[in-house]
């Protein structure tokens, strides 16, 4: 994966950190516009729903923003924001259980909801086909994703989308490393299975695209 | 060597974030184990196919912050709520009990609860029933029409039996006439007879050949219309792909103009709440 300015701003944020835990408003800000991406993808893909994705991000940076001066140590804040992130995830699932209801945005993901779609700032230049069709493989493989277990999804989430290390994920989810390891392999091993139930392989996207 | 890698220090090798001595155990472990190595090689393909999901897009939302923070007042924290929730639920109580004059008493393993005075419920009255038939007369009775049913059943049954033995009876005797009938129609027939039979099975076979042959002939020209419908089917649909296409370059250029706009705006509405900022950019330059 190219890492982008942004990655790479993200990764030296130390100093940031650092002057948005003594309470510089303006720092905090900045980690915002840092991290809202990050977050943001991390949430939708937990739940592949974009309202709830923007309410977990919100949430997230709020309570950032209340409980910035207990951070302990700066190079755990990525950590540190994703346990608060993936709290938000987990009581937001619990509530969605209980409404059981269904939003107009789970009929056709991705497709009913045009209020969001000029933010894709990335695909301008793109071939509008191939940006079809790779919005398609996306919606798919996030189907896949949806099938594992909610414990297997943010580990798997964590590790391969967030580029987290297997020690910073046991951090945000207060669990061993050994279970997360645990846990990603089974992750990976059931969307093998998932996989090859749906027909995706390395050939057949390579045909799609 | 009885090294043997658990599936933690498997996925730590699949993504790298093993030490080198471990690295090499495992690699000598997998040159050992052709299926494990091919185990590891589906998850790593399962990796690269996850690859393909990209990240939405997603500007973050201009944020202010509140500097100044409110405490939050005594009448405002939940326990006093709950507190004055109870005492309002007391009161509510008390005023109703006050407009209503309930009355409640405990007498004798009874509970009453009445509302505006004591009324006296009266027992209803038992009434004692005398039988009109004894049980030794219904036991006769019983009896009585257990005798006559049995003998009613009895009777019709024989009367069944009858019926069905004399008409198995006539069915025999008639079929047995008509194979007799039959078998002597059959003796009689002539060679002429099979010959007629044969030619006219010659002539249906026939018509049935001719009947085939027309029938292809016909679904073959059916199949070469709905060819060429298809051919033109296509034509059209790929014309429709063709406006569909152009259609959502179209709107993809709509929308990134529609982006440019917003981020524009974002930009000025920065500036605007942080003018100093902007300024002080703008001096750097």
């Amino acid at each position: 994966m190219t890492e982008t300015l942004l990655d790479i701003a993200m990764m030296h944020s130390d100093a940031l950190v650092g002057r948005a835990r003594e309470g510089d408003k303006n720092a905090q800000g900045k980690l915002v516009q840092l991290w809202y991406k990050r977050i943001y993808n991390f949430s939708y893909k937990f739940f592949f729903d974009h309202d709830m994705a923007m309410e977990v991000s919100q949430k997230t940076f709020i309570s950032m923003h209340k409980n910035m001066e207990g951070l302990q140590e700066v190079n755990r804040f990525r950590s540190w924001l994703y346990t608060i992130a993936v709290n938000y995830c987990r009581e937001e699932l619990r509530k969605k259980k209980t409404r059981r209801s269904i939003s107009l945005h789970d009929l056709r993901p991705g497709e009913s909801e045009e209020s969001y779609r000029w933010e894709a700032s990335s695909s301008r230049s793109e071939n509008p086909e191939k940006q079809l069709r790779q919005s398609e493989l996306s919606d798919l493989l996030q189907q896949c994703l949806m099938e594992l277990s909610d414990e297997q999804r943010e580990v798997v989430i964590m590790k391969e989308y967030e580029g987290l290390k297997f020690r910073e994920i046991a951090e945000a989810l207060q669990i061993s490393e050994n279970t997360v390891k645990s846990r990603m392999y089974y992750g990976l091993d059931g969307l093998k299975k998932i996989l090859e139930s749906k027909n995706i392989t390395k050939e057949t996207i390579g045909y799609e695209l | 060597m009885n090294y043997k890698p658990d599936e933690s220090t498997l996925i730590a090798y699949l993504y790298d974030e093993l030490d080198a001595k471990e690295v090499e155990k495992v690699q000598e472990y997998l040159n050992r184990n052709p299926e494990v190595l091919k185990k590891l090689l589906g998850l790593n393909e399962v990796k690269n196919v996850l690859s393909h999901a990209g990240d939405q897009e997603v500007i973050a939302p201009p944020i202010f912050m509140d500097s100044t923070s409110h405490a939050s007042r005594f009448w405002q924290s939940g326990y006093f709520k709950t507190v004055m929730s109870i005492a309002a639920s007391i009161l509510f109580l008390l005023v109703a009990a006050r407009l209503i004059g309930p009355e409640i008493s405990y007498s004798g393993g009874e509970l009453r609860i009445s509302f505006s005075g004591n009324k006296k419920i009266e027992k209803p009255i038992e009434q004692v029933v005398t039988p009109l038939v004894s049980p030794d007369e219904v036991q006769n009775m019983i009896n009585a029409s257990l005798i006559k049913n049995n003998e009613q059943i009895s009777s019709e049954w024989e009367n069944n039996n009858k019926k069905l033995q004399a008409s198995l009876r006539r069915n025999l005797s008639n079929n047995s006439e008509k194979i007799d009938e039959l078998m002597k129609v059959a003796s009689q027939a002539s060679q002429d007879q099979v010959r007629t039979f044969v030619a006219s099975l010659q002539q249906d076979n026939l018509q049935l050949m001719k009947d085939y042959m027309q029938l292809s002939a016909k679904d073959q020209k059916t199949y070469v219309e709905s060819l060429l419908m298809d051919f033109s089917k296509y034509l059209q649909e790929q014309r429709k792909q063709d406006l569909v296409l152009f259609q959502t370059r179209m709107s993809s250029i709509e929308k990134n103009t529609d982006q440019f706009k917003q981020e524009t705006e974002q930009i000025l509405a920065n500036i605007i709440s942080n003018p100093e900022g902007a300024l002080k950019r703008v001096n750097n330059y």
